[in-house]
């Protein structure tokens, strides 16, 4: 009870001097920088959220021509690139089949290991420069390239992948292997992405030494 | 950081009212003018004939011919008849695109296909049209970004129908609509979202008559 009284009589006294005080200007203008600060902090935080593209987006693990890159589902090695006019193979009667475009055909010697369980290469695409994909060209039956092959961990298995494209699109083109895709989709699916090592020179002497016909075929 | 003194003595006087008032009056003028909230009247579809461009929006599609060809039968029956339509086609987009097929009967077309909205007059065979890209001895069924390829759609003639003088193809556009959660990807424009897909052109071909491979 004692304690209670003479609390009684101290708040008037300190309401009576606080209240007549404005904030002082410094006050003011250090409340105004505060808040300048932490909006921008927070306008500045938002750069690091996640975009619409990346939630859909795979995890790519990156390397360059004739690197094992070692993604969490497979290693892929693309160990060469050629550029041909036409591309044989040999036909389901057994006799040769020629493919040609308009464009050109770019082929990229890959090889596979998985890392622990079978897999399959269900999706390689060129990606270029100025952004666009490339899925593997139809004209070359899936049977002819590494498609073919189950992945199994500890063996290399050898194909090539096949792609049409312009020969103006070539530069900097990079090629992405997945084994995950299809029908299912899943978030954050595992890719390979290589980049072919192909700057404007390179690309160019590709294209002039491209072949008139590449055989590509069962070696029976 | 006061007010100049005097200042609150001053006569306001009441502006915003009348000028709300303008900026309405002078919108409903213009407005009207212009025809009113009525629905703009519909473009009608481009006529086009053969050799004509039109730019698809995921496409830009070269009308080339509309041509008979007669498919020998290397077993020696009587062979089969084909009215095929001829298509230099450009993929502007940023992806490989299927040529996929064009709608026939009640079925929606696929894909580049899906631009090709009806023929007429509209051929009966029993497994609809072909559709391919054309190249030497192995055709494709891709159309990848920035290359021109040949499209061939084929239409069986059974059972001795005879081909059509000519035939008229209602055309669409596609764009491209980034939905509110996920890619859709190349669409078909529609004026009425509920209702079939708009026809941008109509392209009138004359069957060229040959009878060989």
């Amino acid at each position: 009870m004692g304690t209670v009284a003479p609390e009684r009589t101290r708040t008037p006294a300190r309401r009576r001097r606080r209240a007549p005080a404005p904030p002082s200007r410094w006050r003011k203008l250090g409340g105004l920088l505060a808040g300048v600060a932490l909006a921008a902090t927070a306008v500045w935080a938002q750069t690091f959220a996640y975009t619409r593209d990346d939630r859909g987006a795979p995890l790519t693990w990156t390397g360059g021509l004739g690197d094992e890159v070692k993604a969490s589902r497979v290693w892929v090695q693309a160990k060469a690139v050629h550029a041909a006019k036409a591309i044989e193979t040999t036909g389901t009667n057994g006799k040769p089949q020629r493919a040609t475009t308009t464009a050109i055909f770019l082929v990229v010697d890959l090889a596979a290991q998985s890392t622990w369980e079978p897999q399959r290469i269900v999706s390689q695409e060129i990606l270029t420069q100025s952004g666009r994909r490339y899925s593997a060209t139809d004209r070359v039956n899936e049977t002819q390239t590494i498609k073919q092959f189950f992945v199994q961990p500890g063996w290399w298995v050898s194909g090539p992948a096949v792609f049409e494209l312009p020969a103006s699109e070539l530069a900097g083109a990079r090629i992405v292997v997945s084994s995950a895709g299809g029908a299912i989709t899943e978030p954050s699916a595992p890719e390979v992405e290589i980049d072919l090592g192909l700057d404007e020179a390179a690309a160019a002497r590709l294209v002039s030494e491209a072949k008139d016909v590449y055989p590509l075929g069962n070696k029976k | 950081m006061t007010s100049p003194p005097g200042g609150e003595n001053r006569r306001r006087r009441p502006v915003a009212v009348p000028i709300a008032a303008l900026v309405v009056a002078t919108g409903l003028g213009v407005t009207a003018a212009f025809g009113g909230l009525a629905e703009a009247p519909k473009e009608p579809p481009k006529q086009l004939g053969p050799g004509a461009s039109l730019n698809q929006g995921e496409f830009t599609t070269k009308f080339v011919e509309s041509r008979t060809v007669f498919q020998a039968d290397p077993f020696g029956g009587t062979g089969k008849r084909f009215l095929e339509l001829v298509m230099e086609v450009t993929n502007t987009g940023e992806e490989t695109a299927q040529v996929g097929f064009p709608w026939y009967e009640k079925k929606e077309g696929l894909s580049f296909g899906a631009g090709l909205l009806k023929m007429t007059p509209e051929i009966k065979s029993p497994y609809g049209p072909l559709t391919s890209v054309s190249g030497d001895s192995v055709p494709g069924r891709q159309l990848h970004p920035g290359v021109t390829s040949t499209v061939v759609v084929r239409y069986e003639l059974t059972g001795g129908q005879h081909p059509p003088k000519q035939v008229k193809l209602d055309v669409g556009t596609f764009e491209f609509n980034e939905g509110f959660t996920q890619n859709f990807g190349w669409v078909l424009v529609k004026d009425d979202p509920e209702g079939p897909p708009t026809v941008a052109a109509q392209v009138t071909l004359p069957v060229r008559q040959k009878e060989t491979t």
